[in-house]
């Protein structure tokens, strides 16, 4: 009987020495990139294979883990148009044409290697469950798969610094692991009230090839943020939050 | 020695540094935002329209015009936009500036569109005061419950509409569970002698309300439209997604005591009240290759059936051979008066079919995007296709070369109209 305990509890003992929590490192890496309700700017490059360059800026808003908007500032040509994101759903709303449509996770409102998933992004948390972890002296290398087959992409291999717990790396990827996309982190900024993150993502994908789509960050800060800003009601009303 | 191989590392390595931070920036002037802005397009957009002599509408609009087989226009379009923000107000204005010059000479029209007063005490309540477009109904092509505002074009749907003069509010409350949102948008919409006084009969203020539901992640709106100007009308549209590219959407409208006006072929006119229900059926589906669908099957309870139809057809045919052995156009003229907002309005019929698709990107040519519209009167078969070539390669330049076939038997709808066929290329330019 001694000896069974014994036993147990050197089992007890041992696993903790061994076992990452995924779920824990991935929530650290969530609230490292961002605060859980922020406002920030970010503008988007599309670089063609010719290098021909498209640029947008865009004002997003982000509040606890369903509910994202973002509203374009820049070219002209797109001023205005803002975008809903509710968990799952998504609306596009275009100040001619008046009322918000429905728009999916795939397409992409600017064109390019992004898609409306990774402009509008969640909390990794919300939409994916931690698989397995692997490290090594200076990454982990997290496993991560979709909640639900609504979630854009199926499976996600991410890679975190240890040092500071921001990811270098993720590929995207299908249920039978072919790659979809790859985004690099890069360029880590002290954007001022603790938040310290990558400033630019870059993306690149073998669908794609010879594109790049480049995400920049800026002025990212802790916002509280109504429910009734993230409705369908409200859309045309974005740039107002500014 | 270490100085100096620091120095020169430094002088090596140091543009570089520099240039990999630059290569990338977002200008905080771009991001900066004024209490005022302003912007809008400008547009040109010439047009060749091939003309049907032996139509109906050539023969009621063109009938003491000598016109060859094809006719040209030449339109031009500026729309600003304006607006000052204040704290909880910012006004909004759009204004559009219409230019033609066709085979019918030249004309202009300028038109405030919007020009409102937006008070935001709160995220959840806004107060809108002065002329400002609703834009309800989830229809792509047609919007049978949006009852106060104009009705679009199907051929082109994104255009920009102009609104009516109200005063309106939006209350919205948002909460977890499955009814995520709320709101509800009250509208007050006087008609009077120049107010409004192309909604409706005048003398009267008209109260519209929507509610809106985001219930089980579906939108769910339900309307109203009473007090006089028009019948009293109750409308429900919906929109799903039932997978994450594939949307179901739906709009139904019940109109109180319409009034029909219609003529027979030997000129008199009668006026038929009934209840009028209209809905309207549609998907959006977009593949992974980029293709997006959308079909509509509309059904209008105002619409005219097919026997109405060949009888105002039969009229003006005869009164078109009145006037050219008689010189008379009184009956031309009594059929251009029933046209107006009757026979004459978009798709005045009872059921359509609307079908598009479009390709983004087709065969992997960069910026283009290629359509091909279809919309299809299911009561007479006549139909109108419209292949066009949209391209947006330049930064704030939009180009786009449309053509549409107007096809039909005679007596059906796309076969009574002025033009066979038109080109058009409209230059765009957003600033």
């Amino acid at each position: 009987m001694i000896k069974t305990l014994l036993m147990i509890f050197a089992l007890a003992l041992a696993v903790p020495a061994y076992a990452v929590d995924g779920s824990t490192l991935l929530e650290q890496v969530d609230r490292n990139l961002n605060p859980e309700s922020y406002e920030a700017y970010r503008k988007l490059i599309n670089i063609e294979p010719n290098g021909n360059r498209k640029e947008f800026v865009l004002f997003t808003v982000k509040k606890g883990k369903d509910k994202m908007a973002a509203v374009f500032i820049l070219p002209a040509s797109e001023k205005g148009r803002s975008t809903l994101r509710l968990d799952e759903n998504m609306w596009l709303y275009i100040p001619n044409v008046g009322k918000p449509i429905r728009i999916t996770s795939f397409q992409s409102v600017v064109g390019g290697v992004f898609n409306n998933a990774d402009i509008l992004r969640l909390d990794y948390t919300s939409e994916y469950n931690v698989d397995q972890v692997e490290e090594n002296d200076d990454e982990y290398l997290l496993h991560l798969k979709a909640k639900t087959n609504t979630v854009a992409y199926d499976k996600l291999k991410m890679w975190v610094n240890k040092n500071n717990m921001l990811p270098s790396k993720i590929e995207s990827l299908t249920e039978d692991l072919m790659l979809i996309k790859t985004l690099y982190f890069k360029e880590i900024k002290d954007f001022g009230d603790g938040i310290v993150r990558p400033s630019v993502v870059e993306t690149d994908s073998p669908l794609y090839k010879d594109y790049k789509s480049i995400m920049i960050f800026a002025k990212i800060k802790e916002k509280e943020l109504d429910d009734e800003v993230f409705t369908l009601t409200f859309m045309p009303n974005m740039e107002s939050l500014r | 020695m270490k100085l100096f191989i620091l120095s020169i590392l430094t002088i090596v390595l140091l543009p570089q540094l520099t240039f990999a931070e630059s290569e990338y920036t977002l200008d905080l002037d771009e991001i900066e935002k004024k209490p005022h802005s302003f912007g809008g397009y400008l547009e040109v957009r010439p047009v060749l329209l091939g003309f049907d002599k032996d139509a109906a509408f050539y023969k009621l609009k063109l009938y003491n015009k000598d016109e060859g087989k094809t006719g040209e226009e030449y339109n031009a379009k500026l729309q600003l936009n304006a607006s000052y923000e204040k704290g909880i107000a910012k006004f909004y204005t759009k204004i559009n500036v219409d230019m033609q010059q066709s085979y019918l000479g030249w004309s202009d029209k300028t038109s405030v569109f919007e020009g409102y007063l937006s008070l935001k005490p709160s995220s959840s309540f806004i107060i809108n005061a002065g002329k400002k477009t609703m834009k309800w109904g989830k229809g792509y092509a047609w919007t049978p419950a949006a009852f106060v505002d104009r009705i679009k074009n199907p051929d082109d749907p994104n255009l920009a509409l102009e609104g009516f003069i109200s005063l309106s509010a939006d209350y919205i409350k948002s909460y977890s569970g499955p009814l995520k949102t709320i709101s509800f948008t009250p509208v007050l919409l006087p008609v009077y002698d120049d107010v409004n006084d192309d909604f409706g009969e005048t003398d009267h203020v008209n109260f519209a309300g929507k509610l809106y539901l985001l219930l089980y992640d579906t939108d769910i709106d339900f309307m109203v439209l009473a007090g006089g100007s028009k019948t009293t009308r109750f409308g429900f549209d919906f929109s799903r997604n039932i997978t994450s590219n594939f949307e179901i959407h739906g709009e139904f409208a019940f109109i109180n005591n319409f009034e029909k006006k219609f003529i027979n072929n030997t000129g008199d006119i009668f006026i038929k009240e009934y209840d009028a229900k209209s809905y309207l059926l549609g998907i959006r589906y977009l593949t992974e290759l980029d293709t997006t669908f959308i079909v509509e099957y509309y059904h209008s309870g105002t619409g005219f059936t097919n026997g109405e139809m060949e009888d105002y057809f039969s009229f003006i045919n005869t009164a078109y051979e009145t006037y050219t052995s008689l010189g008379n156009d009184s009956d031309l003229q009594k059929a251009l008066n029933l046209t107006e907002g009757n026979y004459g309005r978009i798709n005045p019929m009872k059921d359509y079919l609307y079908a598009r698709v479009s390709q983004k990107e087709p065969f992997n040519i960069l910026h283009f995007t290629s359509s091909l519209t279809g919309i299809f009167n299911v009561n007479d078969k006549s139909f109108s296709l419209s292949p066009e070539v949209l391209y947006t390669g330049i930064t704030n330049l939009e180009l786009r070369l449309k053509t549409s076939f107007l096809v039909g038997e005679s007596n059906s709808e796309y076969g009574e109209k002025q033009n066979d066929y038109r080109v058009e290329f409209r230059t765009r330019y957003y600033f």
